[in-house]
């Protein structure tokens, strides 16, 4: 945790809030500003994506689609609709007979239910916008998102290509030592050539089994160097142990003065 | 000097905010002037139906006088107004039937407070929106000292209310932010209005090992005061807290007292307490580190203000005007608008204890200036004397029957977003709040108030 000290009697609460604005900026390390990616949005997607996955042009059809439809969008329906009309006399008439239009039929179920309808047609419209929202958030995440692929494969290269150049440059370090007699003998890898493997093997993992026996003494120690490979106790306490078991190192005096493997190379 | 003070209901078991605001002020006010409360029947503001006996009773000391309401709310009915009065352009013959569908229609309290004006010096309506108020300010508007109580909601932007917010004689707004939005609305700044707010019978003593020990809260906590419902910011609150919870995991926790309205996510680290008592909400309070006030709209906030008055930090939402507003001015608040500014923030008020006290003693500070007991008495009462040495304006009259009718009034949703809005920084009357700017003198370096940039922190 930061470290921090009051140092006089004031505080200014905007200035906090703008170093914690700051802050949250340096933490997002945002690479595009948010007017950014939405520019790059509305740039064909065809430059960051695969124009077989995604249309670029998915907006804009979304678009003409509703535009074009030919069905109205909504109509507004109150109570009042029923007796409207752009004439004064033929409104206030109507206004007049309602009382007697009303003996005839109850118009407020009609009236109710086409408001009702009007409701459900504005709900419609509005899920319609949401709809159109989603698809260009889509379309902007997707963007977003297809941008920072194409930053990390860039690394990915990058680092592969320098992760080539560190190997080799290590094969040509490794080529120029020489071995010189009374020198300390290079490490050698743990694989031996196959015909040691065979022949010795056993006889190592026998002479291994046998101090291992001794170091551990009696008691416990000893039931558990006893279980040896019979019990699996390698395999069973992971690939670690019994590789290690399967390949000891043979100790120094009895290697061979060879130079280091170099079968990879 | 005689006062009325009209409110919409009205009663010592009633915690609505402006019934609450109308209650604590005829209650100070009565003690430099004779008051008597006018209000209705009702007791649920959903419905205001009829539960209460007409007549007069004493409430704490105050003779209160209500009147029945001629007709329940319909809320079918009243929903379908508001959506043609927010939403499309309509008449104001349509705005009158919104009104009187909200209600709580009493024709019989507006008669006889129009009829009994003589009696008083001065009139105190509660809450502009309702129908008593918005009768009252025309019939009486000589004596009418409108306290609004007004949030950012579409209903400020219906034209009915204009000449009302011009007409009346004196206004007492609850913040600079809400004077900013009635004059934005209304045009009304001619007329004389003083931000007054409310004070808050915070006790002297305090024990928050007592409400500790009660409630078995051992570990530090921020605290929510207040209905747990969707419209006060609850659910965004439970989705910032729960993300935090998840980063920081030995952080505070959340305690929420007051009755739920949704559901109360389960959680190891949110406590919901249900609705208390004074004492022990008091309690509660100073136990806290800070409290948080995720509310969207608010004309004042009191539980905020009781906050700074014991001394405790908040942490406000920002799109709230009013809630940033008095953090700024105050500067005894932190405020956010998403996660990332939630985390951040609470974050400085739970692990920095020096910021954490400073914002505290400055919110004490704040509270003692502004919002004690005699300072608010004090506005008022200079008001009132500012107010019988000028002369009232005129109310404008309704326009006639054909122009009532014209539908050419546009809907108030589209007028609200033309209305300015924002925190008010500035000193709204010659300086009477002066805002203390750290200046240079930096209280602390930036980065001490802020978590590590990454990785978890551990909470002091």
């Amino acid at each position: 945790m930061s470290d921090f000290s009051v140092r006089s009697d004031n505080v200014d609460v905007e200035q906090i809030m703008r170093q914690i604005r700051t802050r949250i900026r340096e933490k997002r390390g945002v690479d595009y500003t948010e007017e950014e990616i939405r520019e790059l949005a509305n740039v064909k997607l065809e430059k960051f994506l695969d124009p077989r996955g995604v249309r670029s042009d998915l907006l804009q059809q979304y678009r003409q689609v509703r535009e074009s439809a030919e069905t109205a969008r909504n109509y507004r329906f109150e109570d009042t609709t029923l007796y409207e009309s752009s004439r004064a006399p033929v409104r206030w008439l109507r206004r007049l007979l309602r009382p007697i239009l009303k003996l005839f039929f109850n118009p407020n179920p009609l009236i109710e239910a086409l408001h009702i309808q009007s409701r459900l047609n504005e709900s419609y419209n509005r899920s319609e916008a949401l709809s159109y929202e989603l698809i260009h958030n889509l379309v902007l995440e997707l963007t977003r998102a297809s941008i920072e692929v194409k930053n990390l494969k860039m690394r990915l290269e990058s680092i592969a290509s320098r992760l080539d150049f560190d190997e080799r440059r290590a094969r040509a370090l490794e080529g120029v030592v020489q071995y010189r007699p009374g020198a300390v003998p290079p490490l050698q890898p743990p694989t031996g050539s196959p015909s040691q493997t065979d022949t010795d093997g056993n006889e190592r993992r026998t002479r291994r089994r046998r101090r291992r026996g001794r170091r551990h003494g009696g008691g416990a120690g000893g039931a558990h160097g006893e279980a040896g490979p019979a019990t699996g106790g390698g395999a069973g306490t992971g690939s670690g142990q019994g590789a290690r078991d399967a390949a000891p190192q043979a100790p120094a005096s009895e290697r061979p003065p060879s130079a280091p493997d170099r079968s990879d190379s | 000097m005689n006062l009325a003070v009209v409110v919409q209901r009205y009663g010592a078991d009633i915690n609505g905010g402006a019934e609450l605001h109308a209650r604590y002020i005829a209650e100070r006010l009565a003690r430099h002037a004779s008051v008597e409360v006018i209000t209705t029947c009702a007791r649920d503001y959903v419905t205001w139906r009829n539960e209460r006996p007409v007549g007069v009773e004493p409430v704490n000391g105050i003779p209160v006088r209500r009147f029945p309401v001629a007709h329940e709310r319909d809320p079918d009915d009243f929903g379908r107004r508001s959506h043609r009065v927010f939403e499309q352009t309509h008449s104001i013959a349509d705005e009158l039937r919104w009104l009187e569908s909200e209600g709580p229609a009493s024709s019989e309290l507006v008669n006889y407070v129009a009829a009994s004006a003589d009696r008083f010096d001065f009139i105190l309506l509660f809450s502009y929106r309702y129908y008593h108020a918005w009768h009252l300010a025309r019939r009486v508007a000589a004596k009418a000292v409108l306290v609004p109580t007004a949030e950012r909601d579409p209903a400020v932007a219906v034209s009915i209310f204009g000449p009302v917010f011009r007409g009346v004689r004196g206004l007492m707004y609850n913040s600079p932010e809400e004077r900013a939005m009635i004059q934005g609305a209304a045009r009304n700044a001619s007329v004389p209005g003083v931000v007054v707010g409310i004070g808050s019978d915070v006790p002297e003593r305090t024990d928050p090992a007592r409400f500790r020990r009660k409630f078995r809260m051992e570990r530090p906590f921020a605290i929510y005061i207040g209905r747990i419902d969707e419209n006060k910011g609850c659910g965004e609150l439970f989705s910032h807290f729960r993300r935090y919870a998840a980063t920081f995991p030995r952080g505070l926790d959340l305690v929420l007292i007051g009755s739920a309205i949704m559901d109360v996510p389960k959680h190891p680290r949110i406590h919901h307490l249900g609705f208390l008592d004074d004492d022990d909400k008091f309690d509660a309070l100073a136990a806290s580190d800070l409290l948080v006030m995720p509310s969207y709209y608010e004309s004042l906030s009191m539980v905020a203000l009781e906050a700074w008055a014991l001394g405790r930090p908040v942490l406000a939402n920002g799109a709230c005007d009013v809630l940033k507003g008095q953090c700024i001015r105050s500067n005894a608040g932190l405020y956010y608008e998403r996660y990332e500014e939630f985390a951040q923030a609470l974050y400085a008020l739970e692990s920095n204890g020096p910021l954490n006290a400073r914002l505290g003693r400055n919110g004490r500070e704040y509270f003692a200036r502004h919002y004690a007991w005699p300072v608010i008495e004090r506005k008022y009462l200079d008001m009132f004397a500012a107010l019988k040495r000028g002369a009232p304006a005129a109310m404008e009259p309704l326009p006639g029957w054909m122009a009532r009718r014209r539908r050419d009034v546009p809907p108030a949703n589209e007028v609200l977003a033309s209305i300015p809005s924002g925190a008010a920084i500035l000193p709204p009357e010659g300086g009477s709040h002066e805002i203390e700017r750290a200046g240079g003198a930096l209280a602390a370096r930036a980065d001490a108030w802020l978590p590590p940039s990454g990785g978890r922190a551990k909470p002091a």
